[in-house]
């Protein structure tokens, strides 16, 4: 057996001593452990996004087209799941709901919470630990919050107790079982934990608003809301439109709180999008009519984000 | 300068991996171990429904099971009533059921065991089970002739009444009331104590059906007991049905007759358990079995009874009855053997006495032939004698979606959100689906 290496002579060049390099290496030096630091290493992290937020999600899109219970075969029947969802009245209802808790949660806790971000930006000697308090209940779990308040909207418990005695008996209702007013419930749970975390963007925001801006305002004889209105919430657009894109994609999704508390009752008046795919897909085994109406759900967030994303990226920084 | 930083970093990043890897496989390593193929251990899990905090029949038969048989270990996973089916359908689909899955006969429900088998999820049973399957209600338990829930129970669905609590109540001489008129009298005697006749659920589905249903035994089933069946051949509907719609008047009679507690329409099972136990509340439509478990925690001299709803004027008297409670194994246990010898013990003579006695339910294989004077059965003993019962229409009906609109429907009559007619429309339109 021949062993035959073969080997080209190549001619190399060494550099000079003590010259300058060419050309450096051919990647810049960067510091530290970036210097390490290839584009595949964000491989791993990469795929595992893909397979579980965007191949989960398109797997789920599929079935919207199907008529699968959940468990066992399914059959393919294109657009009829969603035909069926806008002719269902309950179905229009459930998105109307969707849309009410959307909106209604982001005005309320927003406005909230720039009141308490503007009584607790400067001055009050105790805002620290008031800001501490007030934030608290975001982070607590949304359903141990919906439960203590369902404790406290039953029947027999503290709300009605208080109304009671204060000579109100009569007003006195099992308020989450109420038709009119278990939405409200639902909202006044969502905004009470809610209003935190606007209060915490609005803060930040607020700190970055000069305090020589205002005197100056205020020298030039301005009143409070003038001053609030003409140069403070312009100063702290940027953060509006932040806590509003938050709290309106968090607001379609809510799901916890309207389960914890009325579990979508009474009899359908507080089903949203997001209970109806649990109740559709897992309680009734309509698992492609769920997936259909998860798939719609999703579209309309996307909307409202992208519309969001144009409104805070159109407008240009004011300095 | 920069080969020592440069191990550095390399001996750090060979930590950090060793660490997550570490923790990936710590992960991994700790889902169960079914059964052990060497002789001697054997293991295997039991999931079913509890509607509160008071120890299961389940979880006691279970623990006597392990210790007669010493080298068995079971683990019980007691799931919530209310979302049970989608729990169990869940854990099915993702194939981490346990391995004795309690079901219940029929399609009606998402915990249905013909639903499930059809599915491919439930192994089927043997000889025992197909035993033990009442006659005339096959269709509910087999699939092809063959038996995929071995039935543990005869359950009555009426309504339970404590006669003590009457007593506890200052309702003196209290009888269980035989017509309609005789109900709405013991109603406004027992809201003049501050309490009421029935406690209700009344947004928990599961409730408002089973009171729909108890009351729809003398209002459909006593005149037409083939009533499903010509729901199925499509002779009729629910909105044709007088029965039907007769069942929901009376519920809304029931309500502005002051029958229910105050608040009834959000009340939640703990409505129940807390009415009975605390002796605010007479009586109210929960499976029979489900008094021997409140009368744990209410005081001895409770008395429970199960009592019939009172029939219509010029109404026969009916109740529903029939096995509400089976055990299904999982097709994909790793422990077929172990669970199916323990349905087998459950099948005993001497465990059926005792799943009677801490459960409370009939056993079903001895029901026929038992004493039930001096029991909580006594009341209904003619009923069951003259075969004046017919089984839960819920475990018949072709799918889950049915009965949710019957359950929902109730609480929207209770609020005035919905008319009798929306609700039996809203039945036909699931059953159609």
């Amino acid at each position: 057996m021949t062993g035959t290496v073969e080997s080209e002579t190549e001619l190399i060049v060494l550099p000079k001593k003590g010259a300058r390099r060419g050309p450096e290496a051919q990647q810049p030096r960067r510091s530290g452990l970036l210097k390490f630091g290839h584009w595949w290493w964000a491989l791993p992290g990469i795929i595992l996004v893909v397979l579980i937020h965007y191949v989960a999600t398109a797997v789920g899109g599929f079935f919207a087209f199907t008529d699968w219970s959940g468990i066992g075969d399914f059959a393919f029947i294109g657009f009829d799941n969603f035909v069926k969802i806008f002719q269902d009245p309950t179905k229009i209802a459930a998105l109307g709901n969707t849309l009410f808790l959307a909106f209604a949660s982001v005005v309320l806790s927003n406005i909230a919470g720039l009141a308490i971000a503007l009584g607790l930006n400067r001055g009050l000697k105790t805002r620290y630990v008031l800001r501490v308090l007030f934030f608290m209940p975001v982070v607590l779990s949304p359903l141990a919050v919906s439960y203590i308040w369902k404790f406290i909207f039953d029947f027999n418990g503290p709300l009605n107790a208080m109304l009671g005695a204060v000579g109100l008996e009569e007003l006195a209702k099992p308020w989450v079982a109420d038709p009119a007013w278990a939405i409200w419930t639902v909202l006044i749970v969502i905004v009470w934990q809610n209003t935190g975390f606007a209060m915490v963007i609005y803060i930040a925001g607020l700190a970055a608003v000069p305090v020589e801006i205002e005197e100056a305002a205020a020298i030039d004889g301005t009143n409070l809301w003038q001053r609030f209105w003409h140069v403070t919430l312009p100063a702290i657009r940027p953060a509006v439109a932040i806590a509003t894109t938050l709290g309106i994609v968090n607001g379609l999704r809510v799901f916890d709180q309207i389960m914890a508390l009325t579990a979508g009752g009474p009899a359908g008046a507080t089903e949203t999008l997001a209970t109806q795919v649990y109740k559709q897909s897992f309680s009734l085994g309509n698992f492609g009519y769920g997936a259909a109406l998860a798939l719609l759900l999703t579209l309309i967030i996307l909307a409202f984000a992208l519309v969001q994303q144009r409104v805070t990226n159109g407008r240009p920084e004011e300095s | 300068m920069t080969q020592h930083s440069r191990s550095r970093v390399l001996r750090h990043g060979v930590f950090a991996a060793t660490a997550a890897g570490a923790l990936l496989l710590a992960g991994c390593s700790s889902s169960d171990t079914p059964e052990e193929s060497d002789g001697g251990a054997q293991a295997f899990s039991f999931t079913f429904a509890t509607s509160n905090n008071l120890e299961s029949p389940y979880q006691t038969l279970a623990d006597l099971y392990m210790e007669e048989n010493p080298d068995v270990t079971i683990t019980t996973n007691p799931t919530p009533n209310d979302k049970y089916g989608e729990t169990i359908r869940t854990q099915l689909q993702a194939g981490n059921a346990s391995d004795v899955i309690q079901t219940t006969p029929g399609s009606g429900d998402a915990r249905g065991l013909i639903g499930l088998a059809d599915a491919g999820f439930l192994e089927p049973l043997g000889d025992t089970a197909q035993s033990l399957v009442p006659e005339g209600s096959e269709s509910l338990f087999e699939i092809d002739g063959k038996v995929y829930g071995q039935p543990l129970d005869f359950t009555i669905g009426s309504v339970v009444a404590s006669f003590g609590n009457a007593g506890r109540m200052g309702i003196a001489d209290f009888e269980w009331p035989e017509s309609m008129d005789d109900l709405y009298a013991a109603c406004d005697a027992a809201a003049a104590t501050g309490g009421s006749l029935f406690a209700l659920a009344g947004a928990a589905p599961p409730n408002t059906g089973l009171m729909a249903q108890a009351i729809s035994a003398t209002r459909v089933y006593a005149e037409e007991p083939d009533w499903n069946q010509q729901r199925l051949d499509g002779d009729t509907t629910f909105a044709d049905s007088d029965g039907w719609k007769d069942t929901l008047q009376t519920i809304i009679d029931l309500n502005e007759g002051g029958c229910f507690q105050a608040g009834s329409e959000g009340g939640g099972f703990d409505a129940i358990t807390n009415g009975l136990s605390g002796g605010t509340s007479i009586g109210g439509f929960i499976p029979s079995g489900a008094a021997i478990e409140i009368a744990k925690a209410a005081p001895p001299e409770a008395a429970f009874a199960v009592e019939p709803f009172p029939a219509g004027d010029g109404g026969t008297p009916y109740i529903m009855a029939s096995s509400n409670y089976t055990l299904s194994i999982n097709a994909a246990s790793k422990a077929k053997d172990a669970s199916a010898a323990f349905l087998e013990w459950m099948s005993e003579d001497a465990q059926q006495q005792k799943y009677y006695e801490l459960s409370g339910e009939l056993p079903v294989s001895a029901y026929k032939t038992m004493d039930l004077a001096g029991t909580i059965y006594e009341p209904v003993v003619d009923l069951l004698a003259s075969g004046s019962y017919t089984s839960l229409p819920s475990n018949v009906w072709p799918n889950p979606s049915v009965y949710d609109s019957l359950g929902v429907g109730v609480q929207g009559l209770l609020t005035g959100q919905k008319t009798i007619e929306q609700v039996l429309a809203d039945m036909d339109t699931a059953w159609d689906q």
